[in-house]
C-alpha cells in the first residue's frame, strides 16, 4: 500500500516515476488523494489556516501589484468611456477585435471550473475535491472579467442595460433571433449558477471558520483589534462576517442531508452549462456567413478549447499556490497535476483536430472564399498569430505524452502558460483574420491594437489575479468536508498503520487513526 | 456555540427578503415613472424672447391658420419658424391700434426688423440628434393633425410640450394611426379637431371620427406608409 505508510522522518526521496506514491498506475493500488497522513483535525487546521493566519511575505506585494494593475485597467476603462471607442484599434472592417477576443478568452477560462465541480462530481471523480473550490472561484472571476468586455464594447456604455430585454419607453427589444442575445442569457445563467454552486459549497466551511473565530474570542477576549484606534477585535469581526456568510449552519444531520441534495441538483444544472455556454458563444460567429466563422464544427471545437484553456489556467494558478503554501502539496498532489495534464492533452488534441478539420472542410467544401480565408489565415499578414496558436496549442501539450514531463510541476507550469497564450491567440485568429478580408478587396483592412486595448486586457488580468489572491487569503480554499471524506482514514477498509515501536508513536498513531 | 449574533438576527432573512423585494419594486417603479421623456419633457415651457408670441390670441381669438406663419409645413420636413417680416406684415407702425397692442409689447419685433436681425425664438419640440428631421410635410399630407403632436396650441399663452415625443409614443401612432387621422382640409383646424375628438367621446387624442376610412384611403397609396423599421427615423 504505497503512499499509505506513515511518513518517514528523513526527507522524502521521490521515486522519479511513482513520485510520492500518488503516481502509481497499478490498478490494484488505490493511490492516496491526500498525503502526509493527516488526521481529520489536521485538515481543518490546514484549510482554516490559510484564512486565519497571516500569509507569507509574498502575499502583500503580490496583492499590491495585482490590484494596481487592476486599478490601472479601471482607469483606462474610464478613459475609454469618457473618450469613446475610437481609442481602440478596431475599425469599420475589423469591428470585433481585441475586446471580443478577450471576452471569449475569459469566458472560456471558466469552463474548467464548471467541469471540475459539476461533471467530475457526477462522475464521482474523487480527485476533484482538492481543486474544485479554487477552480470554481476561478470560474467566477473569469466570468467577471469576461462580462466587462461586451459591456464596454457597446460604445455607449451607459446604454449597456439594453443588452437585456427590459421594457423601455422606446418600445424596442433586442433581436431574439440573434445569438448575441442568447449569449447574454447563457453568460448570465452561467455566472449565477456558478456563484450559487461556489457559495453553497462554502457554507459548511464558513461555519467552521465562524466557530473557530468564536472560540478564539472566548479564549482570548483581548485579542488584537482591527486597527489601533478601532476597538473591534479581529476574532469578533471574523465571527460576524463568516457567521453571516454561514447563514446559521449548525452541522446538523438535516443540514447535511439538504446540502448534499442541493449540491447534486446544482451539479446537474451546471453540467449542461459546461457544453451550452461556449456553444452559444461559438454561435456568435457560426451563425454569420463570414468565411472562417460559418462552420458547423464551431460548438464542439469551442467547448473543447474552453476546457483546454480552463485547465491550463487552473494549473497556472494552482502550481504557484502549491509552492507558496507548502502544506498545499499534501492536498494537491502530483497525481492531481497529472490528471489535469492528461485532460489538457486530450482537449488539446481535440482542438488540434478541429484546426485541421477546418482546413480540410475549406478544401473539401469547394468554397473558394472559405479556402482563401484559411490560406490567408496561415500565410497572410496575420501568419504569426496563426502559427503562435498552432505551436502553443497543438505542439506544446505533446510533451505530456511522457510521464516524467506531465508530473513535473515546472514543465506543467510552462506548458500551461504556453496554452493560455495560445488560446488567447486562437480567439484573435478566429475573430481578426476572418474579418480583416471581406469578399471585395475594397473591404480589406488590418487591425492593430492601441495601447488602450492592451492596457485594458492587462487590467482584466490584474482584476482576475487580485480576486484570486483575496480568495486565497480570506476564503476556505478547499472543501474541508469533502477532503476529509477522501482521507485514507475515512475509508471503511482503512487499517491503522502497523503497531509502532515505542509509546510516543503509539499515541501519535492513535490520534491520526481516529481523527479529532 | 456561536452566540455572536443577537437574537433579533433570526428575523434578518425574512426582513431582508421582504426589504429586498420592496427595494426592487421601488427601483422598478422609480425607473418606470421618472426615467421617461413623459416625466422629463412634457410641460417644457421656456421663456420666449420679448413678450413672446401668444398663440391663444393669434390662433384662438383671431383665427390665424398655422400655415400663415409656418409656411413650409406642407412642403418641407421642417415646420419653419417665420421670419420677422411675417410679424411686421401686421405689426408695422400704425397697422394695429396701439390701444389693442401696446407699442412697448411689440417693440422687440420692430427693433429686430429695423436692425435686420432674427428673433431668437426658442425651440420646444426637439428630437435627439440620432433621429432624422421629423417630416412635417409627410405627416400633414397623411392627415395627421397638428393637434395630435403639439396639443391645443390655440389655447396656449406660452407654448409648452404636450406629448412625450418618445420613440414608444411615435410607434404607438405608427402601429395604430386611426385615432389621429383627420380629413386633409381640417389638419390645421385645431378647434374643429378638438371638437370632433370631444364629440367622439373618448377625450382628447383618443378617437378620430372616420379614422378607419381615412386609413384605408391612406393605404391605397403606392408608397409604403407607416414604417416601423429603424431606418425610417434613424440614420
Amino acid at each position: 500500500m504505497a503512499g499509505l505508510t506513515p511518513e518517514p522522518e528523513t526527507p522524502r526521496v521521490l521515486d522519479p516515476i511513482t513520485g510520492d506514491g500518488t503516481l502509481i498506475d497499478d490498478p490494484a493500488v488505490r493511490p492516496p488523494l491526500v498525503l502526509g497522513n493527516h488526521s481529520f483535525h489536521d485538515i481543518t487546521e490546514i484549510v482554516c489556516g490559510y484564512a486565519e493566519n497571516k500569509p507569507g511575505r509574498w502575499w502583500l506585494p503580490a496583492f499590491g501589484v495585482a490590484s494596481s494593475i487592476a486599478g490601472m485597467g479601471g482607469l483606462f476603462i474610464l478613459y475609454l468611456v469618457i473618450t469613446g471607442i475610437g481609442t481602440w484599434g478596431l475599425n469599420n472592417q475589423v469591428d470585433w477585435a481585441w475586446d471580443i477576443t478577450n471576452f471569449v478568452f475569459w469566458i472560456g477560462i471558466g469552463h474548467a471550473g464548471t467541469l471540475i465541480s459539476a461533471i467530475l462530481c457526477l462522475l464521482k471523480q474523487k480527485w476533484r475535491t482538492s481543486i474544485n473550490r479554487a477552480a470554481e472561484a476561478m470560474t467566477i472571476f473569469a466570468v467577471i472579467c469576461a462580462a466587462t468586455f461586451p459591456g464596454i464594447h457597446v460604445g455607449r456604455q451607459w446604454m449597456a442595460w439594453m443588452l437585456f430585454p427590459i421594457p423601455n419607453s422606446n418600445q424596442i427589444w433586442p433581436n431574439f433571433r440573434s445569438p448575441l442575445l442568447w449569449d447574454v442569457f447563457a453568460v448570465s445563467t452561467y455566472g449565477t449558477v456558478s456563484a450559487l454552486f461556489w457559495y453553497m459549497g462554502m457554507i459548511p466551511d464558513f461555519a467552521t471558520l465562524r466557530d473557530r473565530a468564536c472560540l478564539a474570542l472566548k479564549r482570548n477576549p483581548d485579542g488584537p483589534t482591527l486597527l489601533p484606534f478601532i476597538p473591534l477585535r479581529v476574532a469578533k469581526l471574523r465571527g460576524l462576517v463568516y457567521g453571516f456568510l454561514a447563514m446559521g449552519w449548525r452541522f446538523s444531520s438535516r443540514h447535511w442531508q439538504t446540502y448534499e441534495r442541493a449540491y447534486l441538483i446544482l451539479a446537474g444544472i451546471s453540467t449542461p452549462l459546461v457544453l451550452s455556454v461556449h456553444s452559444i458563444v461559438s454561435f456568435d460567429f457560426a451563425t454569420s456567413v463570414i468565411p472562417g466563422w460559418h462552420a458547423t464544427i464551431f460548438p464542439p471545437y469551442f467547448v473543447a478549447g474552453a476546457i483546454f484553456g480552463g485547465f491550463a489556467m487552473v494549473l497556472l494558478l494552482m502550481i504557484p499556490s502549491r509552492e507558496l503554501f507548502p502544506n498545499m502539496k499534501d492536498l494537491i498532489t502530483l497525481r492531481h497535476l497529472e490528471n489535469m495534464a492528461k485532460i489538457t492533452l486530450v482537449t488539446g488534441m481535440m482542438v488540434g483536430f478541429a484546426y485541421s478539420m477546418e482546413f480540410f472542410i475549406a478544401w473539401y467544401g469547394g468554397n473558394v472564399y472559405e479556402l482563401d480565408a484559411f490560406i490567408n489565415r496561415a500565410t497572410g499578414p496575420y501568419w504569426w498569430a496563426y502559427w503562435t496558436m498552432i505551436s502553443c496549442n497543438v505542439l506544446s501539450p505533446q510533451v505530456y505524452w511522457f510521464k516524467r514531463m506531465r508530473t513535473n510541476p515546472l514543465v506543467i507550469f510552462i506548458v500551461s502558460a504556453f496554452i493560455t497564450v495560445g488560446m488567447w491567440f486562437e480567439r484573435f485568429v478566429i475573430i481578426v483574420t476572418s474579418l480583416h478580408r471581406a469578399f471585395l478587396p475594397a473591404e480589406w483592412g488590418m487591425f492593430f491594437p492601441t495601447p488602450i486595448d492592451i492596457c485594458i486586457f492587462v487590467g482584466s488580468c490584474g482584476v482576475f489575479l487580485t480576486l484570486f489572491l483575496l480568495f486565497l487569503r480570506f476564503l476556505p480554499v478547499f472543501a474541508m468536508s469533502e477532503l476529509k471524506a477522501v482521507l485514507p482514514q475515512a475509508s471503511p477498509h482503512y487499517h491503522p498503520p502497523a503497531p509502532p515501536v515505542d509509546g510516543t508513536q503509539a499515541a501519535h498513531a492513535q490520534k491520526r487513526g481516529h481523527g479529532e | 456555540m456561536s452566540t455572536i449574533f443577537p437574537k433579533w438576527m433570526n428575523h434578518f432573512p425574512t426582513a431582508s427578503a421582504f426589504g429586498g423585494a420592496m427595494a426592487l419594486c421601488t427601483a422598478v417603479g422609480v425607473v418606470w415613472y421618472y426615467f421617461t421623456p413623459k416625466f422629463w419633457e412634457v410641460g417644457y415651457m421656456p421663456t420666449q424672447p420679448g413678450s413672446g408670441f401668444p398663440h391663444h390670441i393669434h390662433v384662438g381669438k383671431l383665427g390665424l391658420d398655422c400655415r400663415y406663419c409656418h409656411t413650409q409645413v406642407e412642403n418641407s420636413a421642417e415646420a419653419n419658424v417665420p421670419n420677422v417680416a411675417t410679424c411686421i406684415g401686421c405689426h408695422a407702425e400704425n397697422r394695429v391700434r396701439d390701444d389693442i397692442v401696446p407699442p412697448a409689447r411689440i417693440q422687440f419685433v420692430r427693433d429686430a426688423y429695423a436692425a435686420d436681425e432674427s428673433i431668437q425664438w426658442r425651440r420646444i419640440h426637439k428630437l435627439p440628434d440620432f433621429v432624422r428631421n421629423f417630416p412635417h410635410n409627410v405627416h400633414v399630407d397623411a392627415g395627421v393633425s397638428c393637434y395630435s403632436c403639439h396639443g391645443m396650441i390655440g389655447r396656449m399663452p406660452v407654448v409648452h410640450q404636450q406629448e412625450p415625443i418618445s420613440m414608444g409614443w411615435c410607434l404607438d401612432c405608427h402601429r395604430d394611426p386611426t385615432p389621429h387621422l383627420v380629413p386633409k382640409d381640417k389638419v390645421t383646424d385645431l378647434f374643429w379637431v378638438e371638437e370632433q375628438l370631444a364629440a367622439a367621446g373618448n377625450g382628447p387624442t383618443q378617437r378620430s371620427p372616420g379614422g378607419e376610412a381615412l386609413l384605408s384611403e391612406l393605404q391605397k397609396k403606392p408608397l409604403h406608409l407607416l414604417p416601423e423599421n429603424c431606418g425610417a427615423c434613424h440614420y
